[in-house]
C-alpha cells in the first residue's frame, strides 16, 4: 500500500485537497496581483526561518547584542552572513509586498462588501508587522537602531496626561537601555510572530468565506467562470514566486545597501547622536507626516496616527456602489494622485525637513488627507449618477 | 500584455523610490565630500637632495631616543610604558613608515609636527635644531630602509593602531585608553567596521584630512600616500566584510538556481493553462 494511501485512510487527505484545493474556484479574470497575498505568506516563511537560525546566536544583552550579530553570525558562523542578509533584505521587501498588495486591494476596491473582514484583517497585519520591525531593528544595537528607538519612543511623551510615565514604561529605564532591547526582543521573537500567524490564518479564512475579488469588482458564479485554485491558479502562482525568489536573491547577495544601513554597523552610542536620525523606508512617508506640520508638534503627532489609522475605515469611507477602480474615472485620479504622493512623502522623509522641503512635505501631508476626504464625495457623485443612469451596466 | 503593464508600473515606482531615497535624499543629507588633496599642497615646497646615510646619524641622535626602527635593528630608547606616560601615545616604530607616508609630508612634518598634522597638540615637539639639509637627510633615510610593496595591514599598524584597536583582528591599541583619552580628549573607536559603516570615499578624505571632515577632531592628519591610503582601506574593508568573495560566489549559483526555478514553473504554468485558456 503506498503511503499516500495510507494518509488516507486516516486523514481524509485526497477529500480534503479536493475539496479545499481543487473545488476551490478563483477568478478567471484576476491579474498577478492576486498572487501577493501567496508571496506575503512566503516571504514571511522566509523571515521566520531565517530568523530562527538567528535566534541560535544572537545575545539579547546590550553589551553582548552588537558583536554576536556583527562578529558571530556576520564573520565566524560559517554562512551565517546568509542568514542575517535574507532576514533583514527579507524585513524590508516583504513591506514592498504589503504596499503593493493594499494599492491592489485599494484599486479593485476589494475592501468593499463584503471583504470588511478581509480588509480589517490585513490591516491589523500590517500593524503587527511595523511593530516587529520596530522592535527588531532595535536588536543590533547599532548606532541607528538606538538613535532611532530612542526618537519613536519619545512621541509617546505627547499622551495626554500619562505621556511621561508611558515613555518609561516602554523603555523600562529612563532612555533606551538594557532593559528595552531585552523586551523589545521577546516581542519580537515570541508575541509578535505569534499573533502574526494567528491573523494571517484568520486573514486567509476570510478570504476563503467570501471569495477573492477580480479586475471587475463583478461577483461571479463560480461554476461557470471560476478556474480550480489547484492546479490552475496555482501554477501561476508558483511562477509568479520564482521570479519573486529571483528578484529576491539578487537583493540579499548582490543589493542588500538599502536593508542594512552603514550607520548600523556603528555600534550604539548614547553619548553620540548621529548627525541624520531617519526611519528604514517603508516608515518614511508616516514621519515625513510627522515632520510636514512643522509648526506645530503636536498637530504632526496628531496626523502622523491618522496617517497610520486611516487606511483602516476605507470600506466606510467609500461607500461607492461600483467596486473596481477600473471602472470608476474620478477614483482612478485620486488612487494614482495618493501613490504618486505615497512616493514623495516616502522620499521626502530622509531629505532634510527644512526650507523647500518643509513646505513640500506639508503640501503632500495634506494631498494624503485629501485622498481620505475625497472618497466619501467621489462615492456620492457616483451614487448620483448611477441613479440617474449615466453610467452603464458595467456595474 | 496587461500584465506586463502592471509589472512595469510596479518597477517605475519601485526605481522612482530607490533613487530619490538612497541615492538623492542621501545625497542631500551627506552633502559633497571634499576631494583628497594627496599632494598636500597647503604645504611648503622642498627641492634639497637628501643624503642617506647622514640621515643614519641624524636619526641616531635626533629620533632613536623616542622612535625605533626595527628594520635596521634600531631599538627606541625609551620603552614604550615611559613614552605613553611622557607623551600619552607610543611614538610608531618608523621602518616602513619612509614609503607610506607623502615625502614632501615628512619634510614639513619633521619641521613642525603639529603644523603639518593640524592638530595643535600633537605629542611630538618641533626640533628646531635641524636644518633643512638636515631633514632632508632625514627623510632621504628613513625612505631608503624602508620597504616599497607594504600591505594595508603594515600601513594600520605602522600609522594607526598606536592610537585605534581593531578588535575583531585582535589588535588593542599599543597605547592605553587612559592615556588616548588624556591626549585625544576620547578613545579612538574601534576600527574593526569602519570599512563598512563608512563608504570608501569618506574614508579617503577623512584620513587624507580629517579637519576637513570633522573640524576640531584630535585625529591628526598623517600624510599618508595615496597608495597607502588605498591600501589601508581596502584592508579596512575587507576586514569589515570578509566573506565578500564568498557572497559573491555563492550569490551567483543563487541567481542560476531561481533562474532554473523561473523557467520550469514557467513551462508548468504553459501546460496547465493551455486547457485553460481555450
Ligand atoms: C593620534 C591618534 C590617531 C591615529 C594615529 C589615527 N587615528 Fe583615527 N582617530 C583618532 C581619533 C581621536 C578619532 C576620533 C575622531 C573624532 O570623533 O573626533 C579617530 C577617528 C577615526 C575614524 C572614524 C572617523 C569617523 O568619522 O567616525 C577612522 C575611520 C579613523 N580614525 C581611521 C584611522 C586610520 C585608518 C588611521 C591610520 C592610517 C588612523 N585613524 C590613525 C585618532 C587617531
Ligand atoms: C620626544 C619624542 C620624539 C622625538 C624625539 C621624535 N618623535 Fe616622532 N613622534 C613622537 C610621537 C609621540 C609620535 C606620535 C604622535 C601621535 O601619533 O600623535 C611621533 C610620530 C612620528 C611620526 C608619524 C607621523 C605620522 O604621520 O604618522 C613620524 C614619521 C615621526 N614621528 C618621525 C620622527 C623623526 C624623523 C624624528 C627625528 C627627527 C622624530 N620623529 C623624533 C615622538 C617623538
Ligand atoms: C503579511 C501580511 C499579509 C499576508 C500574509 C496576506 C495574505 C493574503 C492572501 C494569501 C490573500 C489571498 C490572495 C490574494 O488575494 O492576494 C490575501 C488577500 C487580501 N488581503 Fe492580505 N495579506 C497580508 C496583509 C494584508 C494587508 C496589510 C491588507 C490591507 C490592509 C490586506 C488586505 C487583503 C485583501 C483586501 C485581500 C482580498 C483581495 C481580493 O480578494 O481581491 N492584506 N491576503
Amino acid at each position: 500500500m503506498r503511503f499516500i494511501d495510507w494518509l488516507d485512510e486516516r486523514f481524509a487527505i485526497r477529500q480534503v485537497f479536493k475539496l479545499s484545493m481543487v473545488d476551490y474556484k478563483v477568478p478567471k479574470n484576476i491579474n498577478f496581483l492576486w498572487s501577493f497575498g501567496m508571496l506575503l505568506v512566503f516571504n514571511f516563511a522566509i523571515l521566520f526561518i531565517s530568523g530562527l537560525f538567528l535566534l541560535m546566536y544572537y545575545k539579547p544583552d546590550a553589551n553582548l547584542a552588537f558583536d554576536s550579530v556583527n562578529k558571530t553570525i556576520m564573520m565566524d558562523v560559517s554562512y551565517g552572513w546568509i542568514f542575517r542578509h535574507v532576514h533583514a533584505v527579507g524585513a524590508s521587501i516583504i513591506f514592498l509586498l504589503m504596499y503593493i498588495h493594499i494599492a491592489r486591494g485599494i484599486y479593485y476596491g476589494s475592501y468593499k462588501k463584503p471583504r470588511e473582514g478581509v480588509w480589517l484583517t490585513g490591516y491589523i497585519l500590517f500593524i503587527l508587522f511595523s511593530a516587529t520591525a520596530f522592535t527588531g531593528y532595535l536588536l543590533p544595537w547599532g548606532q541607528m537602531s538606538y538613535w532611532a528607538a530612542q526618537t519613536i519612543t519619545t512621541l509617546f511623551e505627547k499622551v495626554p496626561f500619562i505621556g511621561e510615565d508611558l515613555v518609561i514604561w516602554i523603555r523600562g529605564d529612563y532612555a533606551i537601555a538594557d532593559a528595552t532591547l531585552t523586551r523589545f526582543f521577546a516581542l519580537h521573537v515570541v508575541f509578535l510572530p505569534v499573533l502574526i500567524i494567528i491573523t494571517i490564518a484568520i486573514h486567509l479564512f476570510a478570504v476563503r468565506v467570501v471569495g477573492s475579488n477580480n479586475e471587475d469588482g463583478k461577483k461571479i458564479d463560480k461554476q461557470k467562470e471560476g478556474i480550480p485554485f489547484w492546479p490552475v491558479f496555482m501554477s501561476k502562482e508558483f511562477f509568479v514566486m520564482s521570479i519573486f525568489l529571483l528578484f529576491f536573491l539578487y537583493l540579499v547577495f548582490f543589493k542588500f545597501d538599502f536593508a542594512m544601513d552603514r550607520v548600523n554597523f556603528e555600534p550604539a552610542n548614547p553619548m553620540q547622536t548621529p548627525k541624520h536620525i531617519y526611519p528604514e523606508w517603508y516608515f518614511l512617508a508616516y514621519y515625513e507626516v510627522l515632520r510636514g506640520f512643522f509648526f506645530s508638534q503636536n498637530l504632526g503627532l496628531i496626523a502622523f496616527l491618522l496617517s497610520m489609522i486611516l487606511i483602516a475605515f476605507l470600506p466606510w469611507l467609500d461607500k461607492s456602489p461600483i467596486v473596481s477602480g477600473k471602472h470608476r474615472p474620478l477614483f482612478q485620479i485620486a488612487f494614482w494622485v495618493f501613490v504618486i504622493d505615497f512616493l514623495i512623502l516616502t522620499i521626502l522623509g530622509k531629505l532634510p525637513p527644512s526650507g523647500v522641503y518643509a513646505w513640500i512635505g506639508l503640501f503632500a501631508s495634506l494631498i494624503f488627507f485629501g485622498f481620505f476626504i475625497s472618497l466619501p464625495i467621489i462615492s456620492k457623485i457616483e451614487s448620483k449618477q448611477l441613479r440617474k443612469g449615466e453610467t452603464d451596466e458595467r456595474v | 500584455m496587461k500584465e506586463f503593464k502592471i509589472l512595469l508600473i510596479i518597477a517605475i515606482l519601485v526605481i522612482a523610490g530607490y533613487y530619490g531615497i538612497d541615492i538623492y535624499a542621501h545625497h542631500e543629507m551627506y552633502g559633497n565630500l571634499p576631494k583628497p588633496d594627496f599632494h598636500y599642497l597647503d604645504l611648503k615646497d622642498v627641492n634639497i637632495k637628501g643624503d642617506p646615510v647622514k640621515g643614519k646619524e641624524l636619526f641616531q641622535s635626533n629620533c632613536q631616543s623616542c622612535h625605533s626602527l626595527k628594520a635596521e635593528g634600531l631599538n627606541a630608547m625609551m620603552d614604550a610604558e615611559t613614552a605613553q606616560n611622557a607623551f600619552n601615545v607610543v611614538p610608531p616604530d618608523l621602518s616602513n613608515l619612509g614609503a607610506m607616508l607623502a615625502p614632501h609630508f615628512l619634510f614639513n612634518f619633521i619641521k613642525n609636527p603639529q603644523n603639518a598634522t593640524k592638530n595643535p597638540k600633537f605629542a611630538m615637539p618641533p626640533m628646531a635644531q635641524l636644518t633643512d639639509q638636515h631633514i632632508a637627510d632625514i627623510v632621504a633615510y628613513l625612505q631608503s630602509v624602508a620597504r616599497k610593496n607594504f600591505t594595508g595591514k603594515d600601513v594600520l599598524t605602522d600609522a594607526c593602531t598606536r592610537c585605534h584597536s581593531v578588535k575583531y583582528q585582535k589588535i588593542k591599541a599599543f597605547t592605553d585608553e587612559k592615556h588616548l583619552k588624556n591626549y585625544l580628549g576620547k578613545v579612538p573607536p574601534d576600527l574593526s567596521l569602519k570599512g563598512r559603516s563608512k563608504d570608501r570615499e569618506y574614508l579617503e578624505t577623512f584620513i587624507n584630512n580629517p579637519q576637513s571632515v570633522l573640524p576640531g577632531t584630535s585625529m591628526p592628519r598623517l600624510g599618508l600616500t595615496e597608495e597607502a591610503t588605498n591600501k589601508v582601506i581596502s584592508y579596512l574593508e575587507e576586514i569589515a566584510d570578509p566573506h565578500k568573495q564568498q557572497r559573491n560566489k555563492v550569490g551567483i549559483w543563487a541567481l542560476i538556481y531561481a533562474f532554473i526555478g523561473v523557467v520550469l514553473t514557467y513551462a508548468w504554468k504553459k501546460k496547465i493553462w493551455k486547457t485553460v485558456d481555450k
